[in-house]
């Protein structure tokens, strides 16, 4: 057990705690993967680490000193967060520029001045190119951390001079392990392991506030009773989801991996379903439709969510996705 | 934490470090100003953590403590307060500040002082005693030539270096270089050679007062600061990290026309071109005639044109030392450096229309300026 208290990625922590001993780090990291798979944890511990100024050894940090919590709380004084004002905004140029300024001060406390870009996918492609510029010539005691769904996103340019770790979920009982010695029941830990895809941040984030949990029990119950709707009822539904974006958001992701395992399911596949809780309704479904009608289901929510990252029109697309429901 | 300080001291004391507030952070206590009880007097201090200010003022004390108030709220609060007193009063429990005088009472939610970032606390032995009067001509005479532009942070800076006795201010942003050197009463220690942001200089300059007599300018150790500390006021800031280029290289080593001028009649006709200069792109022509015989004098004919506006043309007397030239310069760094040289005449070295020019005062070699030329088709 060690200080860096992460949920999976033991590699990640090893590669990151050898460097730090061997005081060989990088000058710039791009922790890539999926939402709450843990990019952000991984960058603050690392953080942690190499500014704690009483390890208790040589690439641990001690997690309980004040610079410590300072990071944990991304308040630290030499640490810039960077990040769109909120998710699936723009990350701007300007954001990036002000960064570049403190970036060449020599560092306020520690040997070191860090810039945490969170989601720099969502990166202008100016903010992106400035960017560059800093990678590029960078002082000697600025270390960036860049954090990204993949590195494919980002220019090509700016992961080449990045070393990049591939943050992966990971596998359900492994997450249901170590929910459960957090303190979670065994049932509960299995379900959020389930439902997060095995993503240990998604998975807290849920058992953290359970009116997520409700909202997602009335989505799927809502995808149901969508099914066997009448248009008009449909286009009312519509109307509602619409009227706010995040929330649309949001139940396009629920509805998705529900969609996901129903075609999972009709494909024959035994993966162990993220609705965990829904297996009967799931086969149910899958006995109904198939392979292509489930796929073609999956490919108008993912087109919707992409959609809505472009500012499309919130109404319209509710409307299009639900007169395309499939009906019993 | 239970004070009572006068409302006017509380009033400047904010007012100094308030210019070191940075309001939009991501570290909420960065809007705040640290008020501690500090060795009989209160400390109040700011930082954006590129520069931080320090104000002590004389306060009677009867608890000692500190909190983190409010900049904006605190300021705007403090400088209405009817009374001539006003007493401060921290419940460290709920981290709530009231302050009272005269008819007035007032609670204001405050952040923990632990939150603060830590201050530098430099041991001033050591330090560099510097004349405030001539400090702070050396500061205005080159701040205003370091660069805006973040795309080249060292630029941003001003390139301060101490040799022996010797000291060497420099700014330059790509199109203009000012150098300006002096000798200080006693030799320093050891050499220093360290880039300071141009912000925290010209906020140095402007919260030295006339009371103020020596300035201590010290370099703490590791730290990547500088710290300069008036009677009752402290500066520091983090340094810029990088290698400013060698200016030197910049200066042209001779000259093919000198021009002496009245400085502030160069000034004035350079005020004039810039009216209409700056509709398009601040040109301004200096033609140096040198007289046909020794009866006609030499001059110098500033001019500018815009198409919207129109023209100017103002003509100045001058001593030419060498050939004629036309050449244009930007006129709004042309008036800068006029307006901060002291000496009466002033010196213009020019070579060639595409070749830099310097600009002296005359009979002050401690003090230069290079401008690029501007194209004239």
């Amino acid at each position: 057990m060690t200080n860096w208290n992460l949920i999976g990625h033991a590699w990640a922590v090893d590669l990151l705690r050898g460097q730090l001993r061997r005081g060989a780090v990088s000058h710039a990291y791009l922790f890539a993967g999926p939402p709450g798979v843990g990019r952000r944890t991984l960058a603050l511990r690392f953080a942690q680490a190499l500014l704690c100024p009483n390890p208790p050894a040589p690439g641990e940090p001690c997690g309980t000193c004040q610079t410590c919590r300072q990071i944990e709380a991304m308040h630290y004084p030499d640490l810039s967060v960077v990040q769109a004002e909120k998710e699936g905004g723009v990350l701007k140029v300007e954001q990036v520029r002000e960064v570049r300024r403190i970036l060449v001060l020599k560092p306020y406390q520690g040997n070191y001045r860090l810039a945490l870009f969170l989601r720099f996918q969502e990166a202008h492609p100016s903010a992106s190119n400035a960017l560059l510029k800093t990678l590029e010539e960078a002082p000697a005691h600025a270390i960036l951390l860049l954090t990204a769904e993949h590195a494919d996103q980002l220019l090509p340019t700016i992961v080449s001079r990045c070393e990049i770790l591939r943050l992966r979920p990971l596998s359900f009982d492994e997450l249901t392990v170590a929910l459960q010695e957090r303190g979670l029941s065994e049932s509960q830990a299995r379900l959020l392991a389930h439902i997060s895809g095995g993503r240990p941040g998604h998975a807290l984030r849920l058992s953290a506030s359970p009116q997520l949990l409700e909202m997602r029990t009335e989505r799927l119950n809502d995808l149901h009773r969508l099914l066997s709707a009448s248009r008009v009822e449909r286009f009312a539904y519509a109307e509602l989801l619409a009227k706010d974006k995040e929330n649309l958001r949001q139940t396009l992701l629920i509805w998705l991996s529900y969609w996901l395992d129903v075609m999972r399911r009709a494909s024959g596949a035994h993966i162990p379903p993220l609705n965990f809780d829904r297996l009967p309704e799931i086969e149910h479904l899958a006995a109904r439709f198939d392979l292509s009608q489930c796929s073609r289901v999956v490919s108008a929510l993912q087109k919707a969510g992409e959609q809505l990252e472009a500012n499309v029109n919130s109404r319209l697309l509710a409307e299009t996705l639900l007169l395309d429901w499939p009906r019993i | 934490m239970k004070v009572t300080v006068l409302q006017t001291n509380l009033a400047h004391g904010l007012g100094i470090v308030s210019r070191a507030v940075s309001p939009r952070t991501t570290l909420p206590v960065l809007a705040n100003v640290l008020v501690a009880t500090d060795e009989g007097r209160l400390r109040l201090s700011a930082t954006n953590l590129e520069m931080g200010i320090t104000c002590w003022i004389g306060a009677k004390i009867e608890e000692e403590g500190s909190t983190t108030v409010p900049a904006r709220t605190f300021a705007d609060l403090v400088n209405t307060l009817p009374g001539e007193q006003v007493a401060l009063t921290l419940d460290p429990n709920t981290q709530v500040l009231n302050v009272r005088s005269g008819t007035s009472t007032n609670d204001i939610k405050c952040i923990d002082a632990q939150e603060f970032p830590p201050l530098p606390v430099p041991d001033m032995e050591g330090a560099l005693h510097i004349n405030v009067a001539d400090f702070k001509e050396m500061i205005q005479q080159v701040v205003f030539a370091a660069s805006v532009d973040e795309a080249r942070p060292v630029l941003m800076g001003v390139l301060v270096k101490i040799n022996g006795d010797q000291i060497t201010m420099a700014a330059a942003d790509g199109f203009r270089l000012s150098v300006r050197t002096a000798t200080l009463s006693s030799p320093f220690a050891k050499p220093v050679s360290a880039i300071i942001p141009a912000r925290a200089l010209a906020e140095l300059a402007r919260i030295t007062s006339d009371g103020d007599q020596m300035i201590q300018m010290v370099f703490p150790k590791e730290r990547g600061q500088v710290v300069f500390r008036l009677k009752d006021v402290e500066l520091s800031s983090q340094l810029i990290d990088g290698t400013f280029p060698d200016y030197e290289q910049i200066i042209p080593r001779g000259y093919k026309s000198r021009t002496l001028v009245s400085t502030a009649a160069l000034l004035k006709a350079c005020k004039q071109a810039e009216i209409f200069a700056r509709e398009g792109s601040n040109v301004a022509r200096l033609n140096i005639k040198t007289g046909s015989n020794e009866m006609e004098p030499s001059e110098v004919e500033i001019s500018a044109q815009s198409e919207e506006t129109g023209s100017n043309e103002t003509i100045v007397e001058a001593t030419v030392d060498g050939i004629g030239l036309l050449i244009a310069f930007n006129v709004k760094f042309l008036r800068e450096v006029l307006e901060v040289i002291k000496t009466p005449n002033v010196a213009i070295e020019t070579t060639a229309p595409n070749a830099p020019g310097v600009i002296r005062p005359v009979g002050d070699d401690t003090f230069l300026h290079v401008i690029m030329p501007m194209h004239i088709s």
